[in-house]
């Protein structure tokens, strides 16, 4: 416990001190880390902690997305962070309204209707080009600043402060769902996830529980893709509501380790790595990043947050076997 | 009077009638045990009772009260408990963690979020007073599926009983097991529904007339007989459908 504290704290200590150490590039590299992190963990709610594969994970990152940009362009005045955190909520609303569906159905039927409702908001948007800005988007809003009335008013638009700004809230929702994972209730979602029947059957409201992860997930997604909003200035259908919108993080979370909390973290910061380390070979970066795909799955199926452990297993059992060799001998 | 009460209970799969007008009556804590042969329709019984699936005909009175197809997780607030044949646990988890949640559903922490599950003192002492009652305090930190086959079932049947039901209904909590298994566990069933009202489908005889204070014979869907066991004993009926049957014939 100790340990982890102090560990923390080294972390935090980095992260405060990396923009003043690195130039704005990398600074804002850290913050589509922070966007896809957040987007990832709330993924991985459903896909590890409640046993859903979703398809469909870009529905609430766009709707996080839109309402951000609609909010700024259309709410002049608005404090930015309330105008963030409504976005986050017009998500959750959006899980709460599929809930009576999505609850009903498990497995490939639950993976093809988040996949379904995932493409169908995407053609919305595409078509109501009045509100959504169609192919075009929305674009050119002035940001508010993050201000704390009195005490400080930062211009989220300058790489310093957004990083603060995406990280802090990303940080956030991160630690809150941590949080709700070792709540009584997250004990119940990952019965759930181990045995839906049992859960019923011990007097445990599945569909109730169920519903409320959605809301959850669905506003983190949303808290995400208002962070997209307000970082890139910019929200499009492909950006946002693309097919590989929603398989990001799930090839986050593959990369980094499913069936564990952090491990999609890490693997979202895998994945940005790759991507810029073969910028220059768009072609290239899809091709490797398929072949660290395969190899994943194949070879270290605990994703890259065992690794350490597998690296230990097997030095253990080298020095094991050396030792059984030496006593033979 | 009557804990449980099943009138004109009628069930089928898509056509297939599995159950005829099957008329069960359980009493306010009496032991009783179901037996028939295989495919009988003893645990698609324990379903319609139980609410997995909606009977297509007649009506369950569970404390005097028409609890006919409402679901499971609804029964189990009302008191009522049950087990699986097939085992049933979470068994990635721990035998603290399966425990645990039952307790939990007692103690009412169902929807909560706001606080530490392993800060809840009340519900971690409940759960090791339980651990200690069924002897497996030592295995508290392994996984269910990690677990001999016997501890497997005696956790099975533990979680049906970690909510305290009024009515516990154990669907072959001795199935597959040894012989030493099957004792332990008939040891863990009498201590642990003492006072309580229970009704067990059971194939083991033995087991059966150690713990039934009645018996009802469920054949081809339809009750046969019901009484004390020495009257199903005797009953011309039950012997003749079971003539010939290995297993029942050198009982009767
Ligand atoms: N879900 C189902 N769909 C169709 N038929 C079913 C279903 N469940 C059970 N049956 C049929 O209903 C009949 C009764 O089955 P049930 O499982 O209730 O028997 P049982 O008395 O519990 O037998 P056993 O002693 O083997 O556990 C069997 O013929 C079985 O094939
Ligand atoms: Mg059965």
């Amino acid at each position: 416990m100790k340990r982890h504290l102090l560990w923390l704290m080294a972390a935090l200590a980095v992260l405060i001190v990396f923009p003043f150490i690195f130039g704005p590039l990398q600074t804002n590299l850290m913050v589509r880390f922070a966007i896809e992190a957040l987007f990832a963990v709330s993924l991985n709610l459903l896909l590890s902690f409640t046993g859903l594969l979703s398809f469909g994970h870009a529905l609430y990152f766009g709707v996080g997305a839109y309402g951000a940009a609609l909010i700024l362009t259309h709410l002049e005045g608005i404090p930015l962070v309330l105008a963030v955190l409504l976005s986050g909520l017009a998500a959750a609303l959006v899980g709460l309204l599929l809930s009576p569906l999505l609850v009903r159905v498990r497995a490939t039927a639950f993976t093809m209707l988040t996949l379904a409702f995932g493409q169908l908001l995407y053609v919305l948007c595409s078509k109501f080009r009045e509100v959504t800005g169609g192919e075009d988007g929305i674009m050119g809003w002035t940001t508010p600043p993050l201000r704390l009335p009195g005490v400080f008013s930062l211009d989220v638009t300058q790489p310093l402060y957004i990083y603060f700004f995406a990280l802090g809230l990303s940080g956030l929702g991160i630690l809150a769902m941590w949080y709700f994972t070792k709540t009584p209730m997250g004990s119940v979602m990952i019965s759930i996830r181990d045995n839906q029947k049992r859960v019923d059957y011990l007097g445990y409201q599945v569909v109730l529980t169920k519903a409320v992860i959605f809301c959850l997930s669905g506003f983190f997604a949303g808290l995400a893709g208002a962070i997209y909003a307000v970082f890139n200035n910019l929200v499009s259908v492909g950006g946002v509501l693309h097919i590989m919108v929603s398989f990001q993080p799930l090839m986050a979370i593959l990369v980094g380790g499913i069936g564990t909390f952090f491990g999609p973290i890490l693997g979202s910061g895998l994945l940005l790595m790759l991507e810029e380390a073969t910028q220059a070979y768009p072609e290239l970066a899809q091709m490797i990043s398929g072949l660290i795909f395969i190899a994943v799955v194949l070879f270290l199926p605990g994703g890259a947050i065992s690794f350490g452990a597998r690296l230990r297993g097997w030095w253990q059992k080298r020095a094991y076997l050396r030792k059984a060799r030496e006593i033979a001998a | 009077m009557n804990i449980l009460e099943t009138k004109a209970l009628c069930h089928d799969f898509k056509g297939l009638q599995v159950l005829f007008d099957v008329g069960l009556t359980v009493r306010q804590g009496e032991h009783h045990a179901i037996i028939g042969p295989n495919g009988a329709g003893k645990t698609t019984l324990f379903n319609v009772i139980t609410g997995t699936y909606r009977p297509s005909g007649g009506q369950v009175l569970f404390k005097g009260q028409d609890i006919t197809g409402l679901q499971p997780y609804k029964l189990a607030r009302r008191g009522l408990g049950r087990s699986f044949q097939i085992t049933s646990t979470f068994e990635k988890q721990t035998v603290f963690q399966n425990i645990r949640m039952g307790v939990m559903s007692r103690m009412g922490v169902r929807f909560d979020c706001w606080r530490r599950v392993a800060g809840l003192d009340s519900v971690a002492r409940e759960t090791e007073e339980i651990l200690a009652s069924i002897g497996l305090t030592a295995e508290r930190e392994v996984l269910a599926c990690q677990l001999s086959y016997g501890k497997h079932r005696a956790l099975e049947v533990s979680m049906a009983l970690a909510t305290n039901p009024d009515l516990v209904m154990l669907d072959e909590p001795t199935a597959g097991m040894s012989k030493e298994e099957t004792h332990a566990t008939v040891e863990l069933i009498k201590r642990l529904t003492q006072g309580k009202s229970m009704v067990m489908v059971e194939h083991d005889m033995d087991v059966v007339f150690t713990l039934a204070d009645r018996i009802t014979v469920l054949y081809y869907g339809s009750i046969l007989a019901s009484g004390p066991p020495g009257e199903i004993r005797e009953n011309q009926a039950v012997r003749d459908a079971y003539l010939g049957d290995m297993e029942f014939s050198n009982v009767f």
